[in-house]
């Protein structure tokens, strides 16, 4: 908004004491975001008498990797101690193939429905849109059934197609809001030009689609990477995501309760999303409340 | 002046490729559509017709009628969702909202250090609820969390046991979630507070309104969008929590904080009670068609209006 | 360079008929211009002969080919469009020859051909600026360039003017009317405009709720409208109408026009000139005189004599409204508002009466019925 404490009459006692207030106020938040991650962090690298005998706040008195070893190389999920490594990598086989295709298919198919609109190109839309409200529970069954039909159940290439299909409403939602403000114009002086359909969209399209691409790609991470309803629903054993793995060993009793590897492995899981959204989060929002191109 | 091209003619037409391109949108969109078709709208049909027959490991096809719904209603842990979620949801809804739009407010009043704060307060939404279940129940664990913090710092008679009590601990849930997710809803609503336009809170000003009348009466208004927006997007999450309940609660103490999507789950990957779950299903899309339906209307026809 | 044949085209989305039947025929290396007001179909029949919009029925043919169901790339046109179009991803080369490119022309030619072009238009200096980060009336330029390259068949522009401002909308009207006496090339030029749509056209198709209510030389349009709403189209200020009679005074046909003067109602009788004959059985009946104010001046006694069409008559002023060549002179005749163009120095004050003549030969009888000329 407009800078009003610039403007004469602005400066006040008043002024001042409501400064302070607002300060206090988003201090106060920043700690509330802030100290799990803290908390979590330090827990992590502390070994267990430390835990018990220090509180929540206290910092680890020597920084000691150890637990994050553990967490990666031999923590027991389920009754397999193998660390979460090879969960992490399921995560990555399933999240990167998934996130590329359904961005692909939802810019074409965004592009599709604004820029060469044909009749029922609105309802075809509302029907994608709709994907976008469904609480997953109604397709989980069916699903489930599916893959073993496919023979791809327990698989990393059924969790692929499970993400693309339910994330693509989103990805069509996103690319079709971002194209429809970008003007017709451009593709009847392209279309005069002698581009086709597929040049258009590689030569014109494509390059005016980062800001929409980079949201597109983040959203879909996150959602991917994290994702535990799916996961647990689908997989079992050595099959599984990260998330579910992650949870499995937190849950998993037997022998000493080892705090500090939870947090360890708690973090190795957000990892990933934490340093995309770091890199990358302010084109997020940016891109997510972004307008239309000028041409 | 440019004699490159002088021989022009109009090529006749070609009968394939005139097809391909009249087509190529539809043979573009053709697979996205199918993949909704078949994975959405067959599927919804087919949980739908489950839930009217007495599956239970293996799928019959043969019709009950409301069998499973009544069956459903009739038990208690589900009602016990039921609730939780209507308690859950309001109080996470009502308090990420609020949060959210007084944290943008407080966010754009020129304040140094912007880009730090919102990134701390945006962070978490980066994060599964999983791992956010994770880190939560570790500080709200009352054996070395947040009650042994406040004990060891002298106030030796503080309690707080949320997790373990199963009357409260349905609000360990709303705790955690509002951490997650109110930093997205601050960044909704500090991209809206961007948009407005300054010229009006320029004449607001000279008309001598005091700036908290100004967000009142001027800003938070024209913010209504936002707030739908919202709100919506919150009760979707709230109906889908599945993840942060198994994380945090594990749906304990007792069935005192399972939800629906946790009451689904249990019957038909645990229970072989394929039906039952089915029937849970269909609740939950119904919970979720009473409120997106109203509110795509009310979007839709605006559009219309202007 | 090639001919263009609208046939009986029409348009409607859904129930709508956009267009309602539009007959145009153009000889090689005429500049068209499409002149109506917003709304009226212009755009939609600019894309139809470009290709970018489906015919609903009727035929348009180019060098005598019905093109109908040919691909606008295949119809060898260019456009300029009304927001430029520029792909924004583009340098200004690029842009210019993008067209060339997807046509397959020689990189070498291509540069050749962007080169001259750019030069043509002054734009050589930008080459490698991207759109953005030129003014509106450099994209303009480039937006030409871009059509130039192609040197096409017919070039198509959709009101490409409407977004600069006054001075340099003026400075690129001259240029377009010089690129078309350089090229020859047959042109199809959408405005809303009358300005520009007279300094431009060989002919002009007046638009109105997607029908041609006049197709006609710039001239032709000006002096002999075809109907009320073509007269108060063309021309500013807008061409006068004022209700009048036609009577037969002393032998002579003439109009008869109702007025108050100082209270006291009066007429005016107005001779037409002996080449109006033909209105003879129109004697007793009502009809709208059209009279556009540069006809309508001071009296002036030389040239009266010399020219037998001027009639003269006594009037009191108004308002006067000085515009720097004339001065605007508010009367009022047939109980409408008129306008007289008045030279500054044969002014007399608002509230007094002036002596003045109008010229007959000049003026436009329309029957108010239909509103059509007589
Ligand atoms: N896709 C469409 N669907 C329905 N109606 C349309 C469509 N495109 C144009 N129209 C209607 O057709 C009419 C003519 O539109 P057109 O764009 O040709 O007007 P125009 O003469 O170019 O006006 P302007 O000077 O404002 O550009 C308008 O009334 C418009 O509302
Ligand atoms: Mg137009």
């Amino acid at each position: 908004m407009a800078d009003l404490s610039a403007l004469p009459g602005g400066k006040s006692p008043w002024q001042s004491a409501a400064r302070f207030g607002l300060y206090t106020l988003l201090l106060i938040f920043a700690a509330y975001y802030i100290l799990p991650l803290i908390v979590v962090l330090s827990t992590s690298l502390k070994d267990l008498d430390e835990i018990r005998n220090g509180t929540l706040l206290s910092l680890p008195s020597e920084i000691n990797f150890d637990a994050w070893g553990y967490a990666w190389n031999e923590a027991c999920i389920g009754v397999s101690c193998t660390g979460l490594k090879p969960y992490f990598w399921n995560s990555v086989a399933m999240t990167i193939p998934a996130v590329l295709i359904s961005t692909l298919l939802g810019a074409l198919t965004g592009y599709s429905l604004t820029k060469f609109k044909f009749k029922g190109a609105n309802l075809i839309f509302a029907m994608i849109l709709f994907g976008c409200f469904i609480p997953f529970q109604v397709v989980l069954l069916p699903m489930a059934q599916s893959l073993g039909y496919l023979r791809i159940a327990n698989t990393v290439p059924g969790l692929v197609l499970v993400h693309i299909v339910y994330g693509l409403p989103f990805t069509v939602l996103f690319f079709r809001n971002y194209y429809v403000n970008i003007p017709d114009d451009l593709i009847k002086a392209a279309t005069i030009d002698g581009a086709g359909f597929f040049m258009i969209f590689w030569r014109i399209m494509l390059p005016l689609s980062p800001p929409i691409i980079v949201v597109t790609i983040i959203w879909q991470f996150t959602q991917i990477w994290n994702d535990f309803l799916f996961g647990a629903s689908f997989t079992t054993g050595g099959g599984q995501p990260v998330t579910v793995a992650l949870n499995n060993l937190v849950n998993t009793t037997t022998g000493v309760k080892r705090y500090n590897v939870d947090m360890a492995a708690a973090l190795i899981t957000a990892a990933p999303t934490l340093v995309v959204y770091v890199l990358a989060g302010r084109y997020f929002v940016r891109g997510l409340t972004a307008g239309s191109v000028k041409g | 002046m440019m004699s490159l091209m002088t021989q022009k003619t109009i090529p006749a037409k070609q009968p394939l490729s005139d097809w391909f391109r009249r087509n190529v949108a539809k043979l573009v969109v053709a697979p996205t559509f199918g993949l909704i078709i078949f994975f959405v709208y067959g599927f919804i049909a087919w949980t739908g017709y489950v839930s009217f027959t007495k599956s239970k490991m293996l799928p019959t096809y043969s019709f009950e009628g409301f069998y499973q719904y009544i069956r459903l209603w009739k038990m208690t842990p589900w009602n016990v969702a039921m609730e939780n979620l209507l308690v859950f949801g309001s109080l996470f809804i009502l308090i990420a909202i609020v949060l959210g739009c007084l944290l943008a407010i407080a966010l754009d009043q020129k304040v140094r250090a912007e880009g730090v704060l919102r990134t701390v307060y945006l962070y978490p939404m980066a994060i599964s609820f999983i791992i956010t279940g994770t880190a939560w129940k570790w500080i709200l664990n009352p054996g070395l969390g947040i009650q042994s913090l406040m004990q060891s710092w002298g106030w030796e008679s503080f309690a707080f046991d949320w997790l373990i009590n199963s009357e409260m601990a349905v609000y360990t849930l709303v705790i955690a979630a509002v951490w997650q997710s109110s930093g997205f809803v601050m960044a909704l609503f500090l991209a809206a507070l961007r948009g407005v336009d300054s010229e009006i809170i320029k004449a607001a000003y000279l008309d001598g309104a005091s700036l908290s009348r100004i967000y009142l009466v001027i800003i938070l208004p024209t913010l209504r969008p936002v707030f739908l927006s919202c709100f919506f997007i919150l009760t979707h999450m709230a109906v889908k929590s599945f993840d942060l309940v198994v994380a945090l609660t594990g749906g304990g103490p007792g069935y005192s904080t399972i939800m629906p999507a946790n009451f689904m789950y249990e019957m038909t990957f645990r229970r072989n009670q394929i039906g039952l779950g089915a029937a849970s299903a269909m609740m939950m899309l119904a919970t979720v068609m009473a409120i997106v339906i109203p509110y795509l209307y009310s979007e839709l026809r605006e559009k219309k209006n202007g | 360079m090639a001919s263009l044949s609208i046939q009986n085209v029409k348009k409607s989305y859904g129930a709508i008929e956009v267009l309602k039947g539009i007959d145009l025929d153009l000889e090689d290396g005429e500049f068209l211009v499409l002149l109506g007001p917003s709304g009226c179909g212009k755009s939609t029949l600019l894309n139809m002969i470009a290709g970018l919009d489906t015919i609903t029925d009727g035929e348009i043919l180019i060098d005598q080919n019905v093109v109908n169901d040919v691909h606008p790339k295949d119809r060898d046109i260019a456009m300029v469009f009304q927001s430029y179009a520029l792909y924004p991803n583009m340098s200004v080369a690029r842009n210019i020859g993008f067209g060339l490119e997807m046509r397959k022309v020689t990189k070498e030619d291509r540069e050749k051909r962007v080169d001259e072009a750019a030069r043509m238009l002054q734009i050589d200096h930008l080459s490698d600026r991207k759109p953005a980060q030129l003014s509106g009336g450099q994209r303009q330029r480039v937006a030409m360039g871009r059509a130039l390259v192609r040197d096409p068949e017919i070039f198509l522009f959709d009101e490409p003017l409407s977004n600069l401002d006054a001075k340099l909308r003026v400075e690129m009207r001259t240029e377009i009317k010089k690129l078309h006496q350089r090229l020859g090339t047959t042109m199809v030029y959408v405005t809303h405009d009358q300005i520009e749509a007279m300094t431009l056209a060989s002919r002009i198709a007046i638009l109105r709720e997607g029908e041609v209510q006049q197709f006609a030389s710039p001239q032709e349009v000006y002096e002999k409208p075809a109907n009320m709403y073509v007269a108060g189209f063309v021309g500013s200020p807008p061409m006068n109408f004022v209700p009048a009679a036609v009577v037969s005074e002393g032998g002579k046909l003439g109009v008869s026009i109702e007025r108050t003067a100082n209270g006291n109602r009066s007429s005016v009788f107005l001779a037409l000139p002996n080449d109006r004959q033909d209105i003879g059985d129109w004697v007793g009946r009502n009809v709208i005189l059209g009279i556009r104010p540069e006809t309508l001046t001071h009296r002036s006694d030389a040239e009266i004599s010399l020219n037998k069409g001027l009639q003269a008559f006594d009037c009191q002023v108004e308002v006067l409204e000085p515009t720097g060549a004339d001065t605007l002179t508010y009367i009022e005749l047939g109980g409408r508002e008129v306008i007289a163009r008045v030279n500054p120095y044969n002014t007399t004050e608002p509230g007094e009466t002036m002596a003045f003549m109008v010229d007959m030969g000049k003026a436009s009888l329309f029957d108010p019925k239909t509103e059509l000329r007589i």
